[in-house]
């Protein structure tokens, strides 16, 4: 099989696919982990070889499936830059920021030794990461929310605002307040370089939580 | 774009050379030169005798002393030496061993061990040959086998080299001679093998001296041989000049004075005796096989093989194998050993097509000599230049050089003479002009007796069959196919297998006209062109007419690079500003020079790069010139074929067929990535900027080696693994001497062998030759660069073994050395010896270590591949194999970097390392500013680093600091003043072995400083030497296969995904960005956008761990330059949004550090660590978490 680079249309669709489905993992195991709702409402389930907390929560999946599919076309596109998981405190001020760091691979192009394995190992690990980023985190206060922030680069928004990916479900600008934290401490979790895509896992949390 | 992609398509490599007539003639003129040489050698020995008078000895495979050795017995004591076995010729058959089927073959012919001629010549007369026969059988047949003399001669005789023509002869009567002659009567075929002396002896004198070579008195003889036995290497005495001339002058007696002219000037011959044997076998060994009609010619070709040594101009360029060619022939009772060598490095320095392809790098010296003694003279004149600069005053054109003044591009001459080996042929044959000619060695009707014997018709069926499947799936591999178009598509041709197979190096443009290609065989270009004339080669012409071609480019710029012995490009850019000419006005004038000096007519094309140039050659042939404006390039590159890119060969335009492109302009219809997904990135991307006409390699007047190799696909018939051994070795002794004389080192070996086919003949149509093979490789990785010959060996030998051949089967061998670095053993840049006994000390445990380790590496890391690695992913070995090779060439350009950069951004380079006075371009340093200037000549005299340079030293941009001496050399220069004269840098860091391999007790015995010399030189090696260190940590598989013997068929130009491709890239763009778009093949670095931020050449978080703990452990007291290499890396690390490895190496440098008993240490982290911060908090908003 010849080898495919970025031009080709299924690339970025791919990629975007790979990464939207880990994206959903995430944010589900994230919501786990930090406790942001009751563990009673997350199922263990397998993924990538490895377990991992589901909410069954009907309306917070669609949230998460809705955001997700309005952060797609961005991400095939490449003009989404970072994908943030902001957890915040009950004023509404971030107290952790998970950051997806969403960068194009190096290398422009990707052949028939590109294994898809290999792309699963590495998010493997950034999801074992995240399973065990409580230790390095303090605890929250109690009455967390969370939402997502993307950032996007150049103006990637102005025609996200035209095509409403999804009905009813429009994108806002992020708030200051959310976008902004004081005293910032960052804890790399996980960096991953594969063929088709090369993304970063920080937290930023910030450092007086209560 | 590496050179071979432009190198001729013709049909170099068919595989399948020529035979029958192209044999009858080559054994005809095998004897001309065996009898020619006979006088020479006896004038030369001293010792001669004619005990062998009418025998005629055949050497069947390997024999002790050699078939050489042997040769030259015969030649001195009256015998006859075939290399061919005639039945009704040969009388006797030398062999040592021979297998089975050959003794059937050979039932009733006197096969009988070397021995029998050395004893004979010890004893003074012709011995029974019974003694020696070689099999029980024919022993049982003659009973008088068991006679005590030949008992006694036996014993007496076992050491082989015992003999010496010049021992004065144990004198023993022949009695027995008679009886001999008695008992073989019956069963030999020809009664010539025994007759008294003395009624040979006037037909030998006869038979020996050749009319041609009247002129070589014997004194002459002398005279000429005398003084290489002296000293081949300095003596260039008036005397062989003169000689050479006389011994010229018959054969090319309408030669005008000119010609001579150049050959005096030119060359002087240098070698003796030629071997009709070895003759043959280079003959047989590349697929133009020639010999040379008509007597004349002989004596031509004589003095082109004793050209090893060419004297250019004052800067003389010595083949390593002219040395040898000397020593085995000028030394008579030399070891065996070395015999056997002999055979080898004489094989290649009489090979025509080594020499035609050792012109390209004589005539890179050539240029290259011009310009360092333009440099010592102080400017050169340029004669052309000058010329061409009145002729310019007189017919003022202002107008026409004001465009271009103004205009100002690049421009590429490409200059290319028109079938360089016919005009060459013909240029005193006016007859011919005009008419199709041919250069071809055959010389008769072409057609020619068949062989008895062979099955050429099935061999061809295989290349047509093997050609036709080709054509059809486009297959990749490389085939040699005899011919192109013209192969019959009806089965075989009977008539066919009976023309003369000798092929046509060169025609001219008439022939061409009647459909005769270059490359075609004789017989068949005969059919279709009934008047073709055939003209024999003349080595020596081309010569003398490719020096003269160079010495006219010279006299117009020294910017010109050799691209073989009949094209160059020449980069013009600044001749014509400097002029105010057109580029037609330079390539006129070029042209006339030419043809008025060497009477060969020239194309020159021109374009503003090398690729332009190279088009408009084609349409400036035949003897014209075209010149590409950059505003018609568009319009002229559409509608060129795509086979005339560069790089485009068979397999790959036939892929472009299929996919409907034919013309640059329906390539220019697809897209890169369409070109990328069909032929791999690097090669689409090379097309797509191709048929854009852009290219932009610039015009290099040296270049830099990528491989020394040696290979002999000839005569390789082994019987014994013993055999074999000793082959590669000796093969290894001549590698070795390539090695030496390139001033190289290598680290990787690939092993080359080529095994016949199963069900392929086991005698192949052409004798000798290697018939259908199979081509196997295998390769291994050394831990420390070498030209050792043994060491060499012992890694052939073990891969050899390796492959589990049958050595019967085996038809040729290669070695090839990669990897290439300088050698630092440079006697005249001899440090001083603080610096090297560092070094000593730690090598001396090397040579304990290297050859345990390697002899399981190779088998070892191989399985590793094969069975668990491999099965389980493919993908991911091949990509750590690919990773390796890309790896390697990066590591090697890096090591390159003090020999090969001569652009004047390097000039920084320069000055920072201080190689030796011999390594530094001079233009680079004139282009220095003086003070700078004066500090390098200094620091050359004192071999002492003045304080003020080194302060001058760390001012230039970091940056650009080339990788083997790293940004971290400020360490050095303090430290280690006297190290920096050494001659090359590189060479130091790189003899330091791993740091696994250091003993940490003798570490730890060290004086301190000691140590931390060794440590910031470890640091330095890192630069180049990642992969070394990855080798040494044995933890991860992954860098275990790193050094690993990749099979030679993984190709780099494959896909390389990301992140194992990043360490190669690594090696050389981190440490110097500024300079890497100047050295790194530019597709490669197109294809990396960002490189992985190494720690002095580390990558892997394992191996800078190792890197920090030593630094941290083995030092008191940080260095501000690497603390401030650490900081770098780790913002690099930022930039590469790798937080997670800054994290782990922050994390690893607090915990070292601060456990450090000093204090400075924490000082350290704190300091990386604020500035660490700083970068986060610019980045991110917000500063990393520390715990």
């Amino acid at each position: 099989m010849a080898a495919l680079t970025r031009q080709d249309l299924n690339f970025g669709q791919v990629a975007a696919d790979i990464l939207c489905e880990f994206l959903e993992v995430a944010i589900h195991l994230i919501l786990y982990v930090r406790e942001i709702y009751p563990s009673g409402i997350f199922q263990k389930r397998k993924k990538y070889n490895v377990p991992v907390q589901m909410s069954c929560h009907p309306e917070l999946n669609q949230y998460i499936q809705d955001t997700l599919h309005c952060v797609k076309p961005l991400i095939e596109k490449n003009e989404a830059e970072k994908v943030v998981v902001v957890i915040m405190d009950k004023e509404h001020h971030p107290v952790e920021r998970f950051v997806f760091e969403i960068s194009q691979p190096p290398l422009l192009s990707i052949s028939s030794e590109t294994l898809l394995s290999h792309v699963e190992q590495l998010l493997r690990a950034m999801i074992l990461k995240i399973s065990v980023c409580d230790a390095v985190l303090d605890n929250n206060p109690s009455g967390c929310t969370f939402t997502v922030l993307v950032h996007t680069r150049e103006a990637a928004t102005r025609n996200m605002e035209k095509v409403q990916v999804i009905k009813d479900f429009p994108w806002i600008v992020a708030d200051e307040q959310e976008v902004h934290m004081e005293e910032a401490k960052l804890i790399p979790l996980k960096t991953m370089t594969s063929d088709i895509l090369k993304m970063q896992l920080y937290v930023e949390e910030r450092t007086q939580k209560t | 774009m590496s050179r071979d992609g432009w190198r001729k398509k013709a049909s170099e490599d068919d595989g399948w050379g020529g035979r029958g007539g192209y044999m009858a003639a080559k054994i005809s003129k095998l004897e001309e030169q065996f009898q020619k040489d006979a006088p020479r050698e006896k004038q030369k020995d001293g010792t001669s005798s004619c005990i062998f008078s009418g025998v005629a000895i055949y050497v069947n495979g390997y024999t002790d002393p050699s078939a050489d050795e042997l040769r030259r017995l015969m030649m001195l004591h009256g015998g006859q030496f075939h290399l061919y076995y005639t039945r009704s010729k040969t009388t006797h058959i030398i062999a040592t061993n021979l297998p089975n089927s050959k003794i059937q073959e050979l039932k009733g012919e006197k096969v009988v061990r070397p021995e029998w001629i050395t004893d004979s010549i010890k004893a003074g007369c012709q011995l029974s040959y019974v003694q020696y026969q070689l099999y029980a059988k024919q022993k049982s047949l003659n009973f008088t086998s068991i006679c005590a003399r030949g008992k006694q001669d036996l014993s007496s005789t076992n050491d082989p080299f015992k003999p010496n023509p010049s021992h004065p002869h144990i004198i023993e009567e022949d009695a027995e001679r008679p009886r001999v002659n008695g008992i073989h009567d019956g069963d030999d075929d020809d009664a010539c093998a025994l007759l008294p002396r003395g009624s040979q002896d006037t037909s030998l004198t006869n038979g020996y001296v050749h009319p041609v070579n009247g002129a070589l008195k014997p004194q002459d003889s002398f005279a000429e041989h005398s003084p290489h036995v002296v000293d081949i290497g300095s003596h260039q005495s008036h005397l062989p000049q003169t000689e050479s001339r006389d011994r010229e002058e018959p054969s090319c007696s309408s030669a005008g004075s000119k010609s001579n002219f150049h050959q005096r000037s030119l060359i002087s011959t240098a070698s003796p005796a030629k071997q009709p044997g070895l003759h043959s076998m280079q003959k047989d060994l590349h697929p133009k096989p020639t010999s040379n009609p008509g007597t004349s010619a002989a004596p031509q070709k004589g003095n082109l093989h004793d050209q090893t040594r060419v004297r250019l101009n004052g800067s003389y360029h010595m083949t390593p194998n002219s040395s040898n060619l000397a020593d085995s022939s000028h030394q008579p009772g030399r070891s065996g050993k070395g015999a056997e060598a002999g055979v080898i490095s004489e094989f290649f320095s009489h090979s025509r097509l080594h020499h035609i392809s050792t012109w390209r790098n004589e005539f890179s010296e050539y240029v290259n000599a011009l310009q360092s003694r333009r440099r010592a003279a102080g400017g050169a004149v340029f004669s052309g230049k000058e010329k061409l600069k009145k002729l310019k005053a007189n017919c003022s054109s202002g107008i026409l050089s004001l465009w271009f003044m103004f205009v100002r591009q690049s421009c590429i001459l490409h200059v290319d003479m028109d079938c360089f080996f016919v005009s060459v042929g013909i240029r005193h044959r006016p007859d011919l002009i005009g008419k199709p000619v041919a250069v071809t060695s055959n010389r008769g009707p072409g057609r020619v007796a068949q062989r008895p014997g062979s099955n050429p018709q099935l061999e061809f069926q295989y290349y047509q069959r093997k050609q036709k499947q080709y054509r059809k799936d486009g297959d990749l591999e490389m085939t040699p196919s005899p011919q192109c178009e013209e192969v019959p598509s009806n089965g075989v041709d009977l008539d066919l297998a009976a023309l003369s197979m000798a092929e046509i190096a060169s025609c001219s443009y008439e022939a061409r006209q009647a459909g005769v290609r270059n490359g075609m065989f004789f017989g068949r270009a005969k059919q279709l062109c009934p008047d073709l004339q055939s003209v024999p080669y003349d080595f020596q012409a081309y010569k003398e007419v490719a020096l003269s071609m160079y010495e006219t480019l010279a006299s117009y710029t020294h910017n010109i690079e050799a691209l073989s012995c009949d094209e160059a490009l020449v980069d013009a850019t600044n001749l014509l500003v400097e002029l105010g000419v057109t580029p037609d006005d330079l390539a006129r004038a070029i042209r006339e020079d030419i043809k008025e000096k060497t009477g060969c007519s020239a194309s020159v094309g021109m374009g503003s790069n090398i690729l332009l140039a190279r088009m408009a050659t084609r349409k400036a042939k035949p003897n014209g010139q075209y010149f590409l404006r950059s505003e018609e390039v568009d319009d002229f590159i559409r509608d060129q074929p795509v086979s005339s890119l560069p790089g485009v060969g068979r397999s790959m335009s036939s892929k472009l067929t299929s996919l409907r492109v034919s013309t640059c302009g329906d390539l220019q219809q697809l897209s890169i990535s369409r070109l990328q997904r069909e032929f791999g990135p690097r090669t689409g991307q090379m097309l797509f900027r191709f048929c854009r006409g852009l290219y932009d390699r610039p015009v290099r007047s040296e270049k830099e080696r990528k491989s020394v190799s040696a290979e002999m696909n000839y005569n390789i018939r082994f019987t014994q693994v013993e055999e074999a051994e000793t082959f590669l070795t000796n093969l290894s002794m001549e590698v070795q001497k390539r090695l030496e004389g390139a001033g190289l080192r290598g680290r990787r070996i690939t092993l080359k062998v080529m095994v016949r086919k199963p069900g392929a003949p086991v005698e192949p149509a052409k004798y000798g030759g290697h018939g259908i093979c199979d081509n196997f490789a295998r390769s291994v990785s050394l831990a420390q660069p070498t030209d050792s010959g043994q060491l060499i060996a012992a890694e052939a030998i073990k891969l050899f073994h390796a492959m589990k051949l049958d050595v019967k089967d085996m038809r040729g061998v290669g070695l090839q050395v990669q990897q290439l670095e300088g050698s630092h053993a440079d006697p005249s840049g001899q440090g001083p010896s603080r610096g090297r006994s560092i070094k000593d000390l730690l090598l001396a445990k090397q040579p304990a270590h290297s050859p345990k380790k390697d002899p399981l590496a190779p088998q070892g890391w191989s399985s590793v591949i094969r069975t668990g690695f491999f099965k389980s992913s493919p993908g991911l070995s091949c990509r750590v194999l690919d990773l390796t090779l890309v790896k390697h060439t990066y590591c090697k350009g890096g090591l390159h970097h003090p020999h090969t950069l001569n652009h004047v951004r390097t000039c920084l380079n320069v000055s920072i390392e201080v190689p030796s006075p011999s390594q530094v371009d001079q233009s680079v340093l004139e282009a220095l500013p003086v003070d700078i200037r004066k500090q390098v000549e200094q620091s050359w005299r004192h071999r002492e680093e003045q304080p003020s340079t080194s302060s001058h030293l760390s001012t230039p941009p970091r940056t650009s600091s080339s990788p083997p001496p790293g940004p971290s050399l400020g360490t050095l220069v303090l430290q280690l003043p006297n190290q920096l004269g050494q001659p090359c840098t590189t060479g130091f860091i790189l003899e330091l072995p791993d740091f696994s391999q250091v003993d940490p007790d003798v570490f730890a015995a060290l004086p301190r400083e000691l140590q931390e010399e060794l440590c910031s030189a470890y640091r330095n090696k890192g630069n180049t030497q990642a992969h070394v260190q990855a080798q040494s940590s044995a933890g991860d598989p992954h860098k275990k296969l790193f050094p690993g013997n990749s099979p030679a068929k993984s190709s780099p130009s494959k896909t390389l995904p990301l992140p194992l491709k990043q360490p190669g890239l690594k090696t050389e763009n981190v440490q110097c960005p500024s300079s890497s778009s100047t050295d790194v093949p530019e597709t490669l670095s197109k294809f990396n956008p960002r490189p992985v931020p190494t720690l002095a050449g580390a990558y892997e978080f394992s191996d800078i761990r190792t890197l920090l703990r030593e630094w941290v452990t083995t030092i008191s007291e940080p260095m501000e330059e690497d603390i401030l290499q650490v900081v770098k890396f780790c913002t690099e690390l930022v930039e590469d949004k790798d937080l997670e490895k800054l994290y782990l190496v922050i994390k690893y440098m607090k915990r070292l550090m601060q456990q450090s008993s000093e204090s400075v240490w924490s000082m350290a982290f704190d300091f990386i660590l604020d500035n660490v911060q700083v970068v986060v908090q610019q980045t991110y908003g917000s500063t990393l978490k520390i715990t």
